[in-house]
């Protein structure tokens, strides 16, 4: 009777697994299998699923073309430092909410949700002038602060809710051992919160990655700028590249899979319950 | 203890942060930043090696900044307003009203007086409040694109001359074929179908948007006999599917895959539709004219401007770039690579390079004349926006007659003009 | 001396929040509080000269029909995408959590799930486009099921386009969803589960006796955060159908663009987001008393 229901439940975990696994691969599939077709091609119909003319020759192009690598390049190393950045100064801040009460928690903590609900089509021009007068027009230092500032609320509401599940005891104890606040968070919360952080820092990886708005704003040459202007400059008044636009964002999406498939073991159940006791 | 802790992160996040800091570099000899969108249409590393012979010639030294095509105008406005413009713009002639007035773009008439320039080698200008904004650089003709193959499925054997062969052509291609017979690009985001889809028909057969520059919309006689024109096509079925959402650059999708008859479309498409689908058996056609029409055919062209910011600091050299790229012989290099229309009047481009087809599309436009009345007008893309909404409105039936579409628009209209 | 571990221990949580509060202060409240400036002006910027005119804006939006017919859309939008975005995120994450898996089995499809996640706006905005043309991949499957006789024009019929882009909307974000409420469930103990079948519930009664109660606060930071995020998507819906056929997918940020881009009326702009700015600072106060009340 147990082992019936149990299969039942396996088939249909099984044939949700598939139809979820077409809803989220199937467009990919389509974007991966156009990167290998002819301009033309991608609008034939019927489609082709495997082109006729297989070729690499859109990799072929990026590879080939060192203002297409740089962008890549710059984006890694933005990304990397925003969240590297964006982590330290959160977990901080984090740390703060969910273990403290002090004057103006409320206000500060209401200002962290709203500003993020301004579009930031209108924060354009006013953050544009602002960077300016910072002298930091066209540089890293401008996206890296700029996306600090965008992931920092979601990341700091983040891990306040991944902090607040964890029992004030865990640090309480390490302060009553004479430990201080900032090594009962760095050595014991934060390791207990990694699976959360993972998530977070992923995110505000992706955040930094995707941006497109800004980082065509705030620069001007190409040399500073990230993938996703790249892959915005192949569209243009008369031509569109669409191969290169998908290749290139098969290529965008791979460090970001390796990132994944890496951080793959924090999401593997029993990994934090085991380190916490 | 611990708050100096604190302090050390603080102090070294505020380091790093500032470390990302770069300065900008101040050379001493002058350099001009001209952006537009136009290096990726030419072949590669084609514009690099026009300006350098400018910077050969002169010792001004070019950064070429680019943009994507879509972005520009707002990167304009933010740039603009903030003082970070570049020093020389591509501008599309409709963008040229509202950053006139705005302040965005320096007056071009008082920098050619300056320099004693000799402006009646310019085959136009685009003027704000009697002054010159912006000078069109190249111009590119929207011809009609005939698919052959198409018309010989459907049994059409002349490529219509008059609405009333098109729309029998029309008829034969919806009968014989499952092929679409036109496409208008309807999309709210680039409304410019507007322009190029479907005033052009207007225009061919001398018809007009506007009476001394300001919108004539309702009582037009041409304008409503196009609207029907396009209401027909719409309720038969001749249109592709889904203009609504179709973008400029889906048309040319479904052209270069056979599955439309008639386009009105850049010829500076021609390139990539001869490399992306080399057997596609089409040519260039004049605009079929309303029924009776015996005068010119106006044609619509889309242009690559050129301005100067305000708040460019070498104005002077700037305007000697200018001058530089409407050179006769400049000018027609650039005319010839980006299968385009010289904007000097005196340039004579050498088009034996480039094909056949091009030749055809030449003859047409030289057999008529060149119009688009978008260019320079206020808000030009929000005009063409309503315009587009009304349109569709009247298509779905929501409005009732061709008159209250119309009376939408102008008021519409007016208001930008205000 | 006493006073002075006082005034330390209430300066610590000050001190911690120190790098947040520049940075946001500089790069976020200053260019917030010119939008909010902006918003009491006349035609800023297009105009050199701008005339204070106090809540006149406001008075114009608010009464402008086109910009209520957007705040409807933008309801339905952003409504429809956080449900279902929570339905698919959890339903996700607890097929992947499972014991009816091998780890490998898991692994590869925690990452082809997450895939969504991984495209910049405009890319999404592309491919999707391709996919719902009316002679795009899907309308091939649905001639080729007999799914419907003619080809359906998703984006381009004014009858389903909102729906059409809030598909588009949902297939883009829940992974977020996914990735986070996967990370929660790690942290819940497995002493729990034991301790509740013990007590002879069943897998429903578990998820809605421990799974939600223990991931409920990173559900109500989850919902909040893409209420906020939605409320203002603005490139996927203007890449694929910029707000149209007419205004069938005009959403408060598709407005705010066209006041401020198309039409240079910068204040109205302004206006638009100081709106949205209180409507989330409501929701930001009942999340931050909501949070208090749990302590």
């Amino acid at each position: 009777m147990v082992g019936k229901k149990k299969t039942s439940v396996q088939i249909l975990v099984i044939i949700l697994l598939i139809l979820g696994a077409v809803w989220a691969g199937f467009p990919i599939l389509w974007m991966l299998s156009n990167s290998f077709k002819g301009n033309a091609e991608i609008f034939t119909f019927p489609p082709t699923w495997i082109s006729e003319n297989f070729s690499f020759e859109a990799y072929a192009k990026i590879f080939m073309n060192p203002e297409q690598v740089r962008f890549f390049l710059n984006s890694y190393m933005i990304s990397a430092i925003v969240v590297v950045l964006t982590l330290f100064i959160g977990i901080m801040a984090s740390y703060a909410f969910s273990r403290f009460n002090f004057k103006g928690k409320s206000v500060i903590n209401t200002i962290i949700v709203s500003v993020q609900a301004v579009p930031p089509i209108t924060l354009l021009i006013p953050y544009l002038s602002l960077i300016v007068t910072l002298k930091l027009y066209n540089t890293y230092g401008a996206l890296i602060l700029t996306y600090l500032v965008f992931t920092l609320p979601y990341c700091i509401l983040m891990v306040t809710g991944y902090l607040n599940t964890m029992p004030k005891d865990l640090d309480e104890a390490v302060m009553i051992d004479g430990g201080s606040r900032w090594t009962a968070l760095w050595k014991i919360l934060v390791p207990s919160a990694i699976p959360g952080l993972v998530s977070v820092g992923m995110y505000t990886f992706m955040q930094a990655w995707n941006e497109y708005l800004f980082a065509l704003t705030l620069t001007k040459t190409n040399d500073m700028r990230t993938v996703p202007v790249g892959i915005n400059l192949l569209m243009g008044q008369h031509a569109y590249e669409w191969n290169q636009m998908m290749a290139m964002s098969v290529l965008g999406s791979l460090p970001i899979l390796l990132l994944f498939l890496f951080f793959q073991k924090y999401f593997i159940a029993g990994m934090t319950a085991g380190s916490v006791k | 203890m611990k708050a100096r802790n604190l302090m050390k992160h603080g102090v070294l996040t505020a380091a790093l942060a500032a470390m990302a800091i770069g300065a900008c570099a101040s050379a001493d000899d002058v350099t001009l930043e001209f952006q537009q969108w136009w290096g990726v249409e030419l072949p590669d590393g084609a514009l690099q090696e026009i300006v350098d012979g400018f910077t050969e010639e002169t010792g001004v030294k070019i950064d070429l900044l680019s943009n994507p095509y879509a972005d520009t105008k707002t990167q304009i406005s933010a740039g603009a307003a903030t003082g970070t413009m570049a020093d020389v713009v591509g501008l599309d002639g409709a963008w040229v009203y509202d950053f006139a007035k705005q302040g965005a773009i320096a007056n071009l008439t008082e920098l050619m007086t300056a320099d004693g320039y000799d402006d009646s080698q310019l085959s136009d200008q685009i003027k704000w409040e009697g002054n010159t904004y912006m000078i069109p650089v190249v111009n590119f003709a929207y011809p009609l694109y005939v698919n052959l193959d198409i018309l010989e499925e459907a049994g059409v054997s002349e490529i219509p001359t008059t609405w009333t062969e098109f729309l029998e052509a029309c008829d034969a291609i919806a009968s014989n074929t499952d092929k679409a017979a036109y496409a208008i690009p309807l999309n709210t985001e680039a409304p410019n179908g507007i322009q190029n889809q479907f005033s052009t028909w207007l225009w061919a057969s001398g018809g007009s948007l506007m009476t001394d520059g300001k919108p004539a919309l309702t009582d037009n006689e041409s304008l409503v006999a196009v609207i029907d024109l396009f209401k027909q096509m719409k309720d038969n079925g001749y249109l592709s599917d889904g203009a609504e959402a179709m973008k400029e650059q889906d048309m040319v999708n479904e052209f270069e895959n056979g599955r439309l008859a008639f386009m009105v479309d850049g010829i500076s498409h021609l390139t990539t539709i001869k490399t992306e689908s080399p057997d596609l058996n089409f040519t260039y056609a004049p605009m079929p004219v309303q029924d009776g029409y015996e005068g010119e055919s106006g044609m619509d062209v889309a242009n690559w401007g050129i301005g100067i910011a305000e708040n460019c600091e070498h104005k002077e050299e700037a305007m000697k770039f200018v001058e530089y790229m409407m050179s006769p012989e400049v000018n027609a290099k650039l005319a010839e690579l980006a299968n385009a229309f010289p904007g000097n009047s005196t340039a004579e481009p050498d088009y034996s390079a480039n094909d056949e087809l091009f030749l055809t599309a030449y003859e047409i436009f030289q057999s008529g004349y060149a119009i688009n009345e978008f260019t320079g007008a206020p808000t030009a893309e929000d005009l063409m926006r309503s315009m587009n909404e009304q349109l569709i409105l009247y298509f779905d039936g929501d409005t009732e007659s061709v008159d209250d579409m119309l009376a939408a628009t102008q008021e519409a209209w007016e208001a930008a003009y205000n | 001396m006493k006073n002075k571990a006082v005034l330390k221990k209430k300066l610590t949580p000050y001190g911690y929040l120190l790098p947040t509060i520049i940075l946001m202060l500089i790069l976020l409240v200053i260019p917030i509080v010119m939008v909010i400036g902006y918003s009491l002006f006349d035609n800023v910027i297009a105009n050199k000269n701008p005339v204070f005119v106090g809540l006149e804006n406001y008075k114009t939006v608010l009464t402008d029909k086109e910009f209520w017919t957007a705040v409807s859309h933008t309801l339905f939008f952003v409504i429809v995408s956080i449900i279902v975005h929570m339905i698919i995120g959890m339903t996700f994450a607890l097929i992947l959590n499972t014991r009816y898996l091998g780890s490998k089995t898991k692994g590869i499809f925690r990452v082809i799930y997450a895939l969504p996640w991984m495209f910049t706006a405009s890319v999404i905005a592309i491919l999707w486009r391709m996919m719902l043309d009316p002679n795009g991949v899907l309308n091939y499957f649905i001639l080729l099921f007999h799914i419907s006789e003619e080809k359906i024009t998703f984006l381009a019929s004014r009858d389903i386009a909102l729906q059409s882009v809030t598909l588009i909307n949902i297939w883009s974000g829940y992974p977020f969803y996914m990735i986070s409420i996967l990370a929660g469930l790690q942290g819940i103990s497995p002493d729990l589960y034991e301790a509740c079948s013990l007590d002879g519930a069943n897998t429903i009664q578990s998820f809605f006796g421990i799974t939600i109660p223990q991931l409920k606060p990173i559900l109500i930071s989850l919902l909040m955060l893409d209420f906020v995020w939605t409320l203002q998507q603005f490139a996927l819906i203007w890449m694929t159908t910029g707000g149209g056929p007419v205004n069938a997918t005009e959403t408060i940020s598709t407005w705010i663009y066209k006041q401020g881009f198309t039409k240079y009326q910068y204040s109205m702009a302004s206006t638009g987001a100081v709106l949205l700015l209180i409507v989330c600072s409501i929701i930001g106060v009942f999340y931050v008393r909501h949070q208090r009340s749990e302590e």
